[in-house]
């Protein structure tokens, strides 16, 4: 239980650290979209991200196992998008065929660049959440989705919800553990059995952790009420967020790999050839 | 049973190095059967950490020193940790949080079905019977209610109710009565010793309330930073009073007065259970009203 390493904020002192969590966020949402444009085959594209991911990781301080790790936790499903490509795609030429399984080429190059593109997405977010605590990410959520207020969303509402959430993951972590005992302490039996029974013994679990996180909903709310929590209205900030250098240094970063891919994408085949 | 505990270490995060912690550190101890043994300490000592290696919650690292329960060798991999665990049973924190399942006959079988796969229909509702009454609940009138819908006391008794269910030899509770007001505190502990009479010999007890652990236990250890610092009846263990503020704890209120009696020039010297303190400051009374005539 203890382990859940994927996006968990490594605290450091950094360029990358001290970036205001709203151009990050921005930054990261548009690095994805980057690693989306690079088109089938491109490994020069693939490359550039990979630097802006290296780049960035020395730039925030982080050890690259770290950011490694955060690929662990999908790996399952990597694994599971490459072999359905690998196994079922029809397209190109057929290298081996063995009763309904053929491997061809294409369904070869389609799974590396499978592989590629969901491993390098991953890289990227897991940075933000490295670098950047719930809390930031959550006040940066909130002031970016402000515009949201003209068509009356409640933003400030959905980030409280937010950052409540995040602020009690490692709070269920706790009593997770705790129930697992008290359940094992009376002969529960986790780890044999196939998959279905091993989903079945979970219930008593989930149950009194769901009964749980009611109480703990309503003694929060409780808390709340009792010091005037009133939402939104004339809400100030304890840390108040204010732009720097170092976003101009990354938005002109993340240009530079926007525009380098777009380029890319046009002329390729000069480059290459 | 007897559990005996020899140099028990365990290490929290033992591979990060810059996070290790030591929970607890080369413990030894022997808790003989029929004893009502309390372990006291500031919060953090490790208490919680022995006491869950008791039924093999926490495993005995190796080279972590030994642990043996009964006839079951903790520190061996291939150990039955099934069998122990239905011989040893556990009361966490707030017990009545671990209730699940739809009705308070469910919930208290759990344990049983988990253990017992060839029980009978009759043998099951006769062990849950029994515990429910052990508990003090009426069996016929909750064993189809839903656990949520009792109160906060009875919740607790039918949590307790799905531990003893399997007959545990021995009993530990870590902090069993914490969030009871003093009557449900009171009814607990007459609970326990009603326990002890009947299949459960020994009763390891976890707490901070040394009025609690003073009065009912014929042994106490004191864990400070992970290793069990001081073993033995209540009267040695609180007659140092320095030590017990060093190790920030404090006095029950029997060793107290006594204490405060002794400054004042009263010999009333006794075992701080509260039977024999008051019998002591009556000696001690009527023996100064015959000095004065």
């Amino acid at each position: 239980m203890k382990d859940v390493s994927f996006g968990q904020y490594y605290p450091a002192t950094s360029f990358a650290h001290k970036m205001d969590a709203r151009i990050k966020i921005l930054i990261i949402i548009a690095y994805i979209v980057a690693v989306f444009l690079v088109q089938p085959f491109h490994f020069l594209g693939f490359l550039a991200c990979l630097v802006f991911v290296i780049v960035s990781t020395i730039v925030a301080k982080v050890p690259f196992m770290r950011v490694l790790k955060s690929i662990k936790g999908i790996l399952f499903f990597i694994v599971l998008s490459a072999v359905l490509q690998i196994f079922f795609n029809a397209n190109g030429k057929v290298l081996l065929s063995w009763s309904f399984i053929t491997i061809t080429d294409q369904g070869l190059l389609n799974a590396g660049f499978l592989i590629a593109r969901i491993t390098l997405v991953v890289l990227g977010a897991s940075l933000l959440t490295l670098t950047t605590s719930p809390v930031e990410i959550a006040d940066g959520l909130e002031s970016l989705m402000t515009p949201l207020k003209w068509i009356k969303f409640p933003v400030h509402e959905f980030a409280l919800i937010m950052s409540i959430a995040l602020r009690f993951i490692p709070t269920l972590l706790d009593e997770t553990d705790r129930i697992i005992k008290a359940q094992k302490a009376r002969g529960a039996d986790f780890e044999s059995g196939n998959i279905f029974k091993r989903i079945r013994a979970l219930i008593p679990v989930l149950i009194p952790l769901l009964i749980g996180s009611f109480r703990r909903a309503d003694e929060l709310a409780d808390a709340m009420d009792a010091r005037c929590y009133a939402g939104s209205k004339k809400r100030t900030k304890y840390k108040k967020q204010t732009l720097t250098f170092r976003d101009v240094i990354g938005v002109l970063f993340i240009a530079g790999l926007i525009v380098g891919i777009v380029f890319l994408n046009k002329f390729y085949l000069f480059l290459v050839i | 049973m007897q559990i005996v505990a020899q140099n028990l270490t365990y290490i929290y995060s033992e591979k990060s190095k810059g996070l290790a912690v030591r929970a607890i550190d080369g413990v030894t101890v022997t808790i003989n059967e029929g004893d009502f043994f309390g372990i006291i300490g500031h919060t953090g000592s490790g208490k919680s950490t022995f006491v869950q290696h008791l039924n093999g919650l926490i495993k005995v690292g190796k080279d972590k020193g030994g642990l043996t329960v009964g006839e079951y060798d903790l520190s061996d991999k291939k150990c039955d940790f099934k069998g122990l665990r239905a011989k040893v049973g556990m009361v966490f924190q707030y017990p009545e949080h671990q209730l699940f399942a739809e009705t308070v006959f469910d919930d208290v079988a759990f344990g049983l079905k988990n253990y017992g796969k060839d029980l009978s229909e009759e043998q099951i509702s006769s062990a849950v019977r029994s515990a429910l009454e052990i508990v003090g609940l009426d069996y016929d009138s909750v064993k189809e209610k839903s656990p949520f819908e009792l109160s906060g006391g009875q919740k607790r008794r039918v949590a307790i109710a799905g531990v003893i269910v399997t007959k545990p030899e021995v009993l530990v509770l870590d902090e069993p009565v914490a969030g009871l007001d003093p009557r449900g505190k009171t009814e607990f502990i007459d609970l326990l010793h009603r326990l002890h009479k009947t299949f459960v010999k020994t009763i390891i007890i976890v707490s901070h309330d040394m009025n609690l652990v003073c009065e009912n236990c014929n042994r106490i250890g004191v864990f400070s930073e992970g290793k069990l610092v001081k073993e033995g009846s209540p009267k040695e263990i609180f007659s140092s009073l320095d030590q017990i503020k060093e190790l920030k704890l404090s006095l029950p209120v029997t060793a107290f007065l006594t204490e405060v009696l002794k400054e004042k020039g009263v010999n009333a010297d006794n075992d701080f259970t509260e039977d024999g303190f008051v019998d002591a400051v009556v000696s001690a009374y009527m023996e100064r009203k015959r000095g004065d005539k």
